[in-house]
């Protein structure tokens, strides 16, 4: 039974296993709201985002993430 | 989390930065030096205005590295937990100059610029001008980038000469040789058609309406992906993005990116979303330095 939940979870979730820490798609940089919103104000270079922060004194929010899984594009 | 309000709100006391993991060697030393020297497609850090003095722990997400955070040990640090160690963080900054100055975002290429604008699913203004008008666009435009009804809505780029030369060749539907145009991706972020065209003498307030009026269509026709759906058709439409440096990962911090059986022996076929937390070393099957040869072992009903 255990199993069977497990394997459900793991279909919910896209196929990541949840519960062992690592980060979710949504933790990734996807942005999953309604299309057209307001979401988060990235800079996509390094450069522009340390002139911007010395600029402004705000602290840096520093993520990594792909736009690519195995090489297919267009996703986070 | 990146979608919650609460979240958003809380992010626009930080400079925001995302960088491609795969774009180029500099990124990739970045991570490394974020994750004790692995290479893993995601990494984390709150940072002070210099760019250098950590302000939290480091992780593959916000969730695990503002729970390394000095401060922050046992809280969880879950959704409600980020957004509380960030509110903390940024209360020890004072801003200074107008949230309105801010420096304008920009992309290495447009290329990379119209696969992250197709992954956030976010229409991209591209700015397409002389080389000697550029900077002063770059200024001018902050105000409308920084714009209440504006910002965090789209993604924003400046062509360059040498790595943009051919942005013509992916994008349907432009006319002019400058402009600005705002421009929707593909489905994975390598083709994009013009929604709106305007010339660079148009002034703030007519870009401003273009930039709305293309993103309320964008809204109204565009569905929303689902991971595992669009991986599943890029797989079957063979889709693959050459990146700046090859995919994969190196979790045992050697240096060289782990190769592994089944899809990770495959070009593109490395990275992976699950945790660091599995299994190290070499792949099965391979010996340590210095082991023996092993000979299978014999199970019942075959060996393992």
């Amino acid at each position: 039974m255990k199993a069977l939940g497990a394997l459900l979870i793991t279909f919910l979730s896209g196929g990541i296993l949840l519960g062992q820490g690592g980060p979710r798609p949504d933790d990734l940089g996807a942005s999953p709201q309604p299309i057209g919103e307001a979401g988060v104000a990235w800079y996509t270079t390094w450069e522009t985002a340390l002139d911007e922060a010395k600029r402004s004194n705000r602290p840096i929010f520093f993520m990594a993430a792909a736009a690519t899984c195995s090489g297919i594009s267009g996703v986070f | 989390m990146f979608s919650q309000k609460e979240f958003i709100e809380a992010s626009r006391a930080f400079v925001c930065v995302r960088l491609e993991s795969y774009e180029s060697e500099e990124h990739q030393k970045m991570v490394r030096s974020f994750l004790n020297g692995r290479f893993e497609n995601t990494a984390f850090c709150l940072l002070a205005p210099d760019g250098e003095t950590r302000l939290s722990g480091t992780g593959r997400s916000p969730a695990q590295g503002l729970r390394q955070g000095r401060g922050n040990r046992g809280r969880g640090a879950g959704h409600e937990g980020v957004v509380e160690a960030m509110e903390k963080v940024s209360g020890n900054y004072r801003p200074k100059g107008a949230y309105e100055g801010a420096v304008l975002q920009d992309f290495h290429s447009f290329r990379q610029g119209l696969n992250v604008a197709s992954g956030d699913q976010r229409l991209l203004l591209y700015v397409v001008a002389p080389e000697d008008d550029r900077e002063k666009l770059r200024t001018s435009l902050r105000p409308l980038m920084s714009d209440g009804e504006i910002v965090g809505k789209f993604h924003a780029d400046f062509a360059e000469n040498e790595p943009d030369a051919k942005w013509r060749e992916v994008v349907k539907g432009e006319r002019g040789k400058t402009g600005f145009f705002v421009i929707k991706a593909d489905t994975f972020g390598q083709t994009g058609n013009v929604m709106e065209e305007l010339p660079l003498e148009s002034d703030l307030e007519e870009l401003k309406s273009a930039l709305l009026r293309a993103n309320t269509s964008f809204a109204r026709t565009e569905k929303r992906k689902i991971y595992r759906e669009h991986v599943a058709e890029g797989r079957r439409e063979r889709v693959y993005f050459e990146n700046g440096v090859p995919y994969g990962e190196d979790r045992d911090a050697d240096g060289v990116i782990d190769h592994r059986g089944g899809r990770g022996a495959r070009p593109g076929g490395g990275e992976r979303r699950g945790p660091s937390s599995g299994r190290r070393g070499p792949p099965r099957g391979e010996r340590r330095p210095g082991q023996p040869p092993q000979r299978p072992r014999v199970r019942p009903g075959g060996t393992e």
